[in-house]
């Protein structure tokens, strides 16, 4: 293997832990379409700033932390719009204007379209470098929130009606959310994105009993995932971004396939 | 917060045109025991909601502890609730996720720890102590979703506990709970209250098993408060047949107060 590739392992190792590790909460909130919603925010964020000629990945941190504290300003229990129909919402808006800057840009469509299942065998060091800073401010922010985010999880309504801070631990999350998927999407692709968000935690809450074992199992799910996935489309001659999401989501399938035939986790 | 007493005077909540609660005058005083009772969209968890001030009021005063909420900002509003202990209705918590029960019950030290403080050996002494009070020593490493909707209300009881609240405040605790496992939720809630006298304020449905330590049940309807009093002031009164379309009869049976239906 060309050495070339250990820097496209390691891109797809850091990129699937820190999906793995955002799935937990993301999953335990029951809102993983905000992994598309937010990868479309990015890739219309990437495509306006490359039409006004700013940096594309400042345009997509800035949409996707705007959409981000848009869903954190939407309060369910006040404006009667479920956390989900406020997600669909701002992804059909996104959608559109991906669509609308994509009729606009005209010549580098294929560049854009890239972003739904990245260019994980393009990558550049710098590029992992920052999915690796991503990564390791996601650590922290779950560590110094964990009980905050434990009691998000379990019951939003526990956490406002005892004392948490809870719109502004859950809007800090979205915008942590916002950051990781905007910086990973060049690498791991809209698409991509979703699948790891979703099936490495899935796997893991089938499986596993306690939250610390839940974050371990899904961290390293995500990264085998990506780096099984590849090493699969590497060998086999096949597409990284399809392999690696078959992966991640036959992972799920072995998880539930295990824990119907064991009773495990209770 | 000093205690637990609530006091709401000239109170109105109105969502689209229409008061969904109208409390003229109500004074809980600290360590009440107080059974909060009504049909269905009578207002009993608006008036919870209000209570702890996650529903502002359109017009009136709502002290909690002796503290006017509407003099409070947010973040000063934030710390007053980490005085209240809240047990919610099932749909509004994740039973699925697979916490542990001692996880459970520990995120009751969340609003009682600082933001980001982590939770450390000194909590996890309460934690255990309140497991060990409410029998779930043995159940603390088995997830909270493999157990029994009676076992899980014992816990999320626990996990308010934990808390160290001024108020606790139960919406229908007994909903969806075979008729044992209600009476060992509410033996829990009374045992709690006589042992550590904080205030209670009781939401519930029920009407076939009362709490023998409520001082006072208080009727809802139509977000109004119909009726005021003792257990059988208040279900045996006309308002109550008013409320519900049925006249009740309340019957003392082995030290517990049951209520009858006595037909229309």
């Amino acid at each position: 293997m060309d050495p070339f590739f250990y820097l496209v392992i390691v891109a797809g190792a850091i990129g699937g832990a820190s999906t793995g590790l955002l799935g937990v909460y993301i999953v335990g909130m029951r809102i993983p379409f905000i992994g598309t919603c937010i990868s479309h925010a990015a890739m219309a964020g990437t495509i306006f700033a490359s039409l006004v000629g700013l940096n594309p990945t400042a345009g997509a941190v800035a949409a996707s932390v705007l959409t981000s504290i848009s869903l954190a300003a939407n309060r369910p229990h006040k404006s009667r719009l479920d956390t989900n129909v406020g997600l669909a919402i701002l992804f059909s808006l996104m959608l559109g204007l991906t669509f609308l800057g994509m009729g606009l840009i005209q010549d580098s469509r294929s560049e854009i379209l890239g972003l739904l299942w990245g260019s994980i065998l393009f990558v550049q060091r710098d590029s992992v470098v920052l999915i690796a800073l991503m990564g390791i401010l996601l650590v922290i922010f779950t560590v110094v929130f964990n009980k905050e985010l434990k009691l998000l999880m379990f019951s939003r309504s526990i956490a406002a009606a005892t004392g948490m801070h809870e719109g502004l631990v859950y809007c800090v999350f979205l915008v942590v959310c916002g950051l990781i998927l905007a910086v990973n999407l060049k690498v791991i692709g809209g698409l991509m994105i979703f699948s790891l968000i979703t099936n490495p935690a899935a796997a893991a809450y089938q499986v596993c009993r306690g939250h610390k074992s839940v974050v371990i199992t899904s961290t390293l799910l995500g990264a085998l995932s990506a780096v099984v996935g590849f090493l699969f489309s590497f060998y086999l001659g096949l597409p990284t971004g399809a392999c690696i999401v078959i992966v991640s989501t036959m992972a799920f399938g072995i998880a539930a396939l295990y824990r119907r035939l064991s009773g495990s986790a209770d | 917060m000093a205690n637990g007493c609530i006091e709401l005077s000239n109170v109105t909540v109105r969502r689209s045109g229409r008061t969904i609660l109208n409390i003229e005058k109500l004074s809980v005083a600290a360590g009440q025991f107080v059974n909060l009772v009504g049909t269905n969209g009578a207002g009993k968890t608006t008036l919870l909601c209000v209570c702890c001030g996650l529903i502002k009021a359109n017009t009136g005063i709502v002290k909690l502890g002796g503290v006017d909420l509407a003099s409070l900002g947010g973040w000063q509003k934030v710390a007053l609730r980490k005085h209240i202990g809240y047990v919610p209705q099932s749909a509004e918590y994740n039973a699925e996720l697979p916490f542990t029960v001692r996880e459970v019950v520990a995120m009751g030290r969340t609003s009682a720890k600082p933001l980001c403080s982590p939770i450390g050996r000194e909590d996890y002494e309460i934690v255990d102590s309140w497991l060990e009070s409410l029998g779930l020593a043995d159940r603390r490493n088995q997830t909270f979703r493999s157990l029994s909707g009676g076992e899980q209300q014992k816990t999320l009881i626990a996990r308010a506990m934990t808390q160290q609240p001024a108020v606790l405040m139960l919406d229908e605790p007994g909903a969806n709970l075979d008729f044992n496992w209600k009476h060992k939720i509410m033996t829990i809630v009374e045992d709690l209250h006589r042992q550590t006298l904080i205030t209670v304020l009781m939401v519930s449905h029920d009407a076939d098993l009362l709490p023998v330590d409520a001082g006072r049940t208080i009727l809802l309807h139509d977000g109004q408060i119909l009726a005021d009093g003792g257990i059988r002031d208040v279900f045996e009164s006309d308002a109550f047949e008013k409320a519900y379309g049925y006249k009740f009869k309340v019957l003392d049976f082995e030290g517990r107060k049951y209520v009858l239906s006595r037909g229309r």
